[in-house]
């Protein structure tokens, strides 16, 4: 009898135990379900193949870097740094740089100007949402107001007024520069920012575009400052 | 002796439970829930039974699944009709288990008391 009992129990308790259990996972790790349809995941997957295709081009790039690097002689391996340290500078943006590219003047609406609304400084939420909309485009370089804009740099209010790498970005009208890798490019940028609706964002803010036509040749600054470097060493000689 | 193979039991299925990885979609979670309160609700109830030497094997085992059939169908009824009456179940069931705890309880304190009375007087004679 008393064992019949223990059966029952030790069977009634299995199942306490594993409802208890399942309980838990239920409430733990609530499954999260994939409801992307077809048109979404195509999308994932055409973002991926884009990365896939940027890789090659770096791949490709670094093993033209290391072939030049083999096919130089002996006494023109310094050249061939230079050349490399050279590159990375102007990727860098700390040369100056001149190519196909256009100007973009930024100016008060004539609404603002009609009613006497107080010209403000550009808002640095308004000059980030510019820059990153400008930043779809790759290998593309940017002069905010005279001051080179880089990877390193910052879009920041300073006492009120928003700077572009620390230095004031003067009240509108200013001129931002951009330079494209190729006329075509330059293009293709000109008219996506054509049909923007940065314009929109601008305006929300009494400024408006002015979007000059691509030219030849546009110069900007290099990036005045030295790069910090934080994390990279010098190895000793020999080692 | 006979005390570990519950316990063992209980053991088994939570890691069972565990390990199968399983789940039940988030809108019968309630259900489960009410379930397994329902669960413990006779298990204690079984134990106070047994230890007032009143268990009877039928009632238990009915007892456990009619009144897990029953809880869960309160809460069907309740989400159908828009009230809350899976509330009704918690609270029935929470306050039986609170008291089926205390009346265990009170009779292993009385054991013991009894158990160690017995001893004194041994210890006496």
């Amino acid at each position: 009898m008393k064992k019949a009992i223990n059966w029952k129990f030790t069977i009634v308790l299995l199942l306490i135990g594993f409802m208890i259990a399942v309980q838990y996972n239920t409430m733990e790790h609530p499954k999260e379900r994939d409801t992307r349809d077809i048109w979404a995941i195509r999308q994932e997957l055409a973002e991926e193949k884009k990365i896939h295709s940027e890789l090659l081009t770096e791949i490709r790039d670094l093993d033209r870097t290391i072939s030049s690097y083999r096919t130089l002689s002996e006494s023109s391996t310094g050249q061939a740094l230079k050349d490399t340290v050279d590159k990375l500078h102007k990727k860098a943006g700390t040369t100056d740089i001149s190519g196909p590219g256009f100007t973009i003047e930024v100016r008060p609406s004539v609404e603002s100007v009609a009613y006497g609304i107080p010209i403000t400084s550009i808002s640095s939420d308004l000059l980030t949402r510019f820059v990153n909309e400008v930043n779809r485009f790759k290998g593309i370089h940017m002069e905010v107001d005279g001051k080179r804009y880089t990877m390193m740099s910052s879009i920041r209010v300073i006492n009120g007024a928003t700077t572009v790498n620390g230095l004031n970005v003067s009240t509108p009208p200013f001129t931002i520069k951009i330079i494209s890798p190729t006329m075509s490019d330059s293009e293709k940028l000109y008219n996506y920012l054509l049909a923007s609706s940065i314009h929109d964002d601008f305006y929300l803010d009494n400024l408006v575009l002015e979007i000059h036509q691509p030219e030849r040749d546009i110069t900007i600054r290099g990036y005045p400052d030295k790069f910090k470097n934080l994390y990279l060493k010098e190895l000793p000689k020999g080692e | 002796m006979t005390m570990w193979l519950p316990l063992l039991g209980l053991l088994l299925g939570i890691s069972l439970g565990l390990l199968t990885d399983l789940q039940i979609p988030q809108i019968y979670s309630n259900y489960l829930s009410i379930a397994v309160l329902a669960a413990l609700d006779t298990l204690f109830g079984g134990i106070r039974a047994h230890l007032q030497q009143i268990y009877d094997d039928k009632v238990f085992i009915s007892g456990f699944f009619f009144n897990i059939a029953l809880a869960a169908g309160l809460a069907f009824l309740g989400v159908h009709l828009g009230v809350d009456l899976y509330l009704a179940a918690v609270f029935a069931f929470g306050v039986r288990l609170f008291q089926n705890i205390a009346v265990i309880r009170r009779i292993l304190l009385t054991k013991w008391s009894d158990r160690s009375k017995v001893s004194e007087t041994k210890v006496q004679e």
